[in-house]
């Protein structure tokens, strides 16, 4: 039995013990799927938790795989977890050093879809962040650009929440297909 | 090509006569330039089907062009969305006519699967479409099918859909 748990102790990953070492009040929740380790930090220190996964020389993180969110508000379990966030907003990073992963979630309340852009720290967060502006409706602060990417920029909401319509609110028939800069 | 031997003139059949239209379809009918609008995975198809395995070039349609002012047939191939057809609508009216539009695949012909806010449902409701290709994804079979249905078009003198509309 203690050998088990010595076991699990020697392998629990780098990047939780210094996460809780140096960010302990910001941690939510950990988790791990699929080998992949799962923080959920609060929205105030997310900036922080990033820069310090990306400069930590033995963390170096250095590599911004994706940003992306997700809207929980048809996930109770979800919902009862994290105060009521509807939003979590998703950072994926690689360690090309320790060939690592990790994600790091935040949550985002519907009363207040601002949180700090990382485009400071990754500049591929740019289109990213333009990406999960767009389709959730997620305000980047500071982000240095930030339109809509995929959709026309005369388009109205944020199409991948789970209240908009699959079949649109009729944008099909009304897009004005003339007075398009093509 | 329609074509009739001449009246005996003792030249053992070497005049031949025929209108003009008949040659000039028939010069069209066996060059067609394409003009490839390949979005989604119907494109992977339409791609092979260009390759040196089908080989559109046997029907006389190898020489893709990416300029729409160069070319008299329009493969659409793949998804439209509401921000894409605008382009769409372009490139085919920077084509000159006489041209031909093949809208291949599920997607082009009628949105597929894809009934969601950001999908033409049909590039037919914006620009005419002379043969449709079924298929998720049509075979490189089905666009030389579609390639030479055009082709049957032309040499029989019928008008492309857009010049339909117009008259
Ligand atoms: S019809 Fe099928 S293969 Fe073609 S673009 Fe649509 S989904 Fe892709």
């Amino acid at each position: 039995m203690n050998e088990e748990k010595e076991v699990e102790e020697q392998s629990k990953p780098l990047v939780l013990e210094k996460l809780e070492a140096n960010h302990a009040d910001t941690l939510l929740a950990q988790d791990e799927s699929r080998g992949t380790v799962v923080v959920v930090v609060r929205k105030e220190q997310a900036y922080a938790v990033l820069e310090y996964l990306k400069t930590d020389p033995e963390l170096a993180y250095t590599y911004l795989v994706d940003v992306t969110a997700v809207d929980n508000s048809q996930m109770e379990s979800e919902l009862i977890q994290f105060d009521y966030a509807r939003f979590m907003v998703i950072y994926q990073l690689y360690s090309y050093q320790g060939q690592c992963r990790v994600r790091v979630k935040v949550p985002v309340h519907e009363n207040d879809l601002s949180i700090s852009s990382v485009t400071g720290l990754w500049r591929a967060a740019n289109w990213l962040e333009r990406e999960t502006y767009d389709m959730f409706g997620i305000h980047f602060e500071g982000h240095p650009d930030l339109r809509r990417i995929l959709m026309p920029d005369d388009f109205e909401g944020h199409p991948l929440r789970k209240d908009y319509p699959l079949q649109g609110r009729g944008e099909r028939e009304r897009f004005n297909f003339d007075k398009q800069n093509v | 090509m329609g074509l009739d031997f001449g009246p005996d003139t003792g030249t053992d059949g070497n005049i031949i006569t025929t209108t003009i239209d008949k040659v000039v379809n028939w010069g069209r009918k066996n060059s067609l330039w394409p003009m490839p609008f390949g979005t989604a995975c119907c494109a992977i198809e339409m791609m092979a089907t260009l390759a040196s395995k089908f080989d559109l070039s046997r029907f006389g349609s190898e020489a893709i062009r990416f300029s729409p002012r160069q070319s008299d047939l329009l493969i659409v191939s793949g998804r439209i969305s509401i921000k894409m057809m605008p382009v769409l609508k372009r490139i085919y009216d920077q084509m000159p006519d006489p041209k031909w539009v093949i809208s291949m695949g599920a997607c082009a012909s009628c949105g597929g699967v894809f009934d969601t806010y950001t999908l033409i449902q049909g590039v037919d409701q914006f620009i005419p479409v002379d043969v449709y290709i079924p298929g998720c994804p049509p075979r490189p079979e089905d666009l030389i099918d579609a390639v030479l249905q055009v082709q049957q078009k032309i040499a029989s003198g019928a008008s492309p859909k857009g010049v339909e509309a117009i008259l």
